[in-house]
């Protein structure tokens, strides 16, 4: 099978999978009780009102009616309005898409380098003092809550030290990277654990073969053998995990985002399930599924790539 | 030039290998022969300067300039995952030596001619005869003066191996000295200038090949010579109810790599599937055993239709036919026992009980001659002929019908290799051999299917197909 016929099959399962996530959260929104319309009535639960604002809303239509609505508009790139606030939920994204971005381009951007250098090291000398330290300090945070590892870096770095700010109200994460690191310290702990791991076994295997073997006595350089010719082969394994974990930070980065203050897309969704805001539930999940298949896929393309083999079954 | 001087090897207190001497000058040849397990590649890896790891070398092995190596088994040296050209030329450049020219003349010298285009491609898009051109030409490309290949003709088909052959004494002619680990006593006769006897590490009989191969003085090298001959199997072709039946055929990858094949397998016979590297003689025993799905075309076990993959066959149907591969060592899981991957056929397809199991694997190991010591090792402590009989004992676990075997007398000395031909001729069922080995062929298939590009070119008795075939090749 080529590459470009592999990855166009994937892209289609991966719109299906959108699409089945995006049915079921709407579905689940269905069977809880109350609506937007009990939400927004609040402490003046009268039914006359609720009525009204379900009329308003247009909540008084059939189940099927509003999901075909919701399933034309996605069609056409119109995720609908807030019920809330009327914005249209595009809109609504753009804007707290960006500081969740941000945040989780940087972990990303730390955390790849970071695995290949601490994978790497460990593997070349496996059972070594630094493969040890590596593994048992990687594990260790990652058995550490995101909360409690942020609540403590605040304590040290902010309140005790005062070195660096503790949260990001009324700051810009780009204009004051500052903000950027203790967050990005937390999610970076969380994460490193598994990919370095992954990538630590894989190239103790590789290392270990007859073509690494091979190419050492070719006389190439110990780095050229180390990241030429074994890492190819142990970054198939590696990069899926990433990928793993690119959806932990899209999805799971709610706590670290709601402890540092960061206005991102936690925020939005914790607002809009609370009020039933179906509408802003349904994008932000649209988007989150999107985000997932889409750093699969990525990652899929790219084992295919380092290892040919494996893509012909 | 090659000086090896009173080396020894051991393993703990155990001696591999006991003081081997010997000197191979440019544009010679040496042999090193024996069984497997004999200190062969022990020696190569010395030459190398590397010992496996646990083994200590004393004593000198001396290279006057670089040494290329072609190991056993070579599509393991092979990076899966770099395009072969940009390796090739990274050999060369490591050798300092100009990339293109390099690259040029390893692979003329390899006679494996590619194109670039074909220089972009991944390993595994390679026959199994192309790959071992391929490690010869990295081996070549660092612009070595000697050269050490183990077991360079294994798994090799008759004309193949004759290139090879041809190709080995070319390269000594170019100057390079060459040292062969072979248990092939006719590619040692063709090709070496010297040959060295080796049993359990120690060197049995030395000298000029001429004397040692044809008037040998030690009783362990007659021995090897006298077992070169094929133990001729009898019975007939019977007349039985076809086994298996192949009806249309083809399959492939992106491209059909064998095109509307279509023949029956009497009961209790033996086919010999034949043909050059590449011709989709691996593809065809694949389908059999439901490991490949075929594009088109129809299987049938006893008159009944074989789903096109394992999965859709029953418990039944897959016991019935078994299916050895060609590299066993890629074929056993590196983390568990040999016994307890053997055993699991019996727990698997006929449901016994894992001690009950065990004890059968231990009685099929050993007929094999893979005691129950080395049976209870890891795979890694196992030599690759050893493996070979242990990955046939798994499939004779499952006591099938049909037992196809994708070159599994490849790996083995000759000594071994007869064991395993008698008692493959000695098997109650249905055989389907995939093989280069035509000594093996004339020893146990009764039937012959010629596979050429992909098509059924001829399929009859044993007797008139090689001698049609032979014919072809003069």
């Amino acid at each position: 099978m080529t590459l470009a016929g592999y990855g166009l099959r994937r892209a289609g399962v991966g719109l299906l999978q959108i699409l089945a996530v995006a049915t079921l959260v709407f579905a689940f929104l269905e069977a809880l009780p109350g609506d937007a319309a009990v939400a927004a009535a609040g402490d003046d639960p009268d039914p006359a009102r609720i009525a009204a604002l379900r009329q308003q809303f247009g909540l008084d239509r059939p189940v099927w009616q509003r999901y075909g609505d919701w399933l034309g508009g996605l069609v056409t790139g119109d995720l609908g309005a807030s019920l809330r606030s009327g914005r249209p939920v595009v809109s609504l994204l753009g804007t707290a898409a960006g500081p969740t971005t941000v945040l989780a381009l940087v972990t990303l951007a730390v955390l790849v380098p970071l695995t290949v250098a601490l994978g790497v090291c460990a593997a070349v000398r496996a059972g070594g003092w630094f493969d040890r330290a590596v593994s048992s300090t990687t594990v260790a945070l990652h058995c550490v809550p995101e909360f409690a590892l942020a609540v403590l870096l605040i304590a040290v770095f902010a309140l005790w030290l005062g070195l660096l700010p503790a949260t990001a109200v009324g700051g810009g994460l780009l204009e004051d990277p500052a903000l950027l690191v203790l967050p990005v310290v937390v999610l970076l702990a969380r994460s490193a654990a598994a990919p370095v791991r992954t990538l630590r076994g894989a190239m103790i295997d590789a290392l270990a073969s007859d073509y690494v073997a091979h190419a050492r006595r070719h006389g190439l350089p110990r780095w050229r053998v180390l990241l030429g010719h074994a890492l190819p082969n142990a970054a198939a394994p590696a990069v899926q995990q990433l990928a793993r974990t690119v959806d932990w930070l899209v999805g799971g980065i709610i706590v670290v985002e709601a402890i540092f203050a960061i206005p991102g897309l936690s925020a939005v969704l914790v607002e809009a399930v609370a009020a039933r805001d179906v509408p802003v539930v349904q994008g932000v999940t649209v988007m989150v599924a999107a985000v997932a298949v889409l750093a699969n896929l990525t990652a899929d393309v790219i084992a295919f790539r380092l290892a040919p083999r494996a893509g012909v079954a | 030039m090659i000086e090896v001087r009173q080396l020894c090897a051991y393993a703990g207190e155990t001696a591999l290998v006991r003081e081997v001497s010997f000197t191979v000058g440019p544009g010679r040849v040496l042999a090193l022969i024996g069984e497997s397990g004999s200190g062969k590649t022990t020696i190569g890896l010395a030459l190398l300067g590397e010992a496996r790891p646990g083994v200590r070398l004393t004593g000198t092995a001396r290279v006057a300039g670089r040494i290329g190596y072609v190991q056993q088994n070579p599509a393991a040296a092979l990076n899966p995952a770099r395009r072969v050209g940009a390796v090739l030329r990274e050999f060369a450049r490591a050798a300092g030596r100009p990339a293109r020219d390099a690259v040029a003349q390893a692979l003329d010298s390899a006679r494996i001619p590619l194109t670039w285009r074909e220089l972009r491609r991944y390993p595994h898009q390679f026959s199994g005869g192309q790959q071992q051109r391929l490690v010869l030409a990295e081996a070549l490309a660092g612009g070595p003066s000697a050269l050490m290949l183990d077991e360079p003709t294994t798994g090799l088909d008759p004309l193949t191996r004759d290139a090879v052959i041809g190709e080995i004494a070319a390269l000594a002619r170019r100057g390079l000295a060459i040292v062969i680990a072979t248990h092939d006593l006719g590619a040692a006769r063709r090709l070496a200038d010297d040959v060295v006897v080796l049993r359990d590490g120690q060197v049995c009989e030395s000298g000029p090949a001429a004397r040692v191969l044809h008037a040998p003085s030690h009783a362990y090298t007659r021995q090897l010579l006298a077992a070169e001959q094929h133990p001729r199997a009898g019975g007939s072709l019977a007349a039985a109810e076809p086994v298996l039946e192949v009806e249309g055929l083809t399959a492939g990858y992106r491209q059909p790599v064998i095109q509307d094949i279509s023949f029956a397998v009497p009961g209790g016979s033996r086919l010999a599937v034949v043909g050059a590297s590449g011709s989709g003689k691996t593809t065809l025993a694949r389908c059999l055993a439901g490991l490949h799905e075929p594009a088109a075309g129809t299987i049938r076990l006893r008159g009944e239709r074989l789903a096109a993959h394992l999965g859709g066959r029953s418990l039944a149907q897959r016991r019935a036919i078994q299916y050895v591969f060609q590299d066993a060592r890629a074929a056993f899981d590196p983390r568990r026992t040999v016994r307890d991957q053997v055993a699991r056929t019996a727990i698997r397809l006929r449901g016994m009980a894992s001690d009950e199991a065990r004890a059968h694997a231990d009685a099929t190991l050993g007929r094999l001659g893979v005691g129950s010591d080395t049976a209870s090792r890891m795979p890694a402590g196992l030599s690759g002929g050893e493996l070979q009989r242990a990955a046939l004992a798994r499939a004779l676990l499952a006591e099938p019908e049909v037992l196809v075997c994708d070159e599994v007398t490849s790996a083995l000395d000759t000594v071994t290799r007869n064991a395993s031909v008698a008692l493959l001729a000695g098997l109650p069922g249905t055989l389907v051999l995939i093989t280069h080995d035509l000594g093996l062929v004339s020893a146990v298939a009764d039937t012959v299917a010629v596979v050429a590009d992909g098509r059924l070119t001829r399929y009859g008795p044993v007797d008139a197909v090689l001698a049609e075939t032979m014919e072809d090749a003069r």
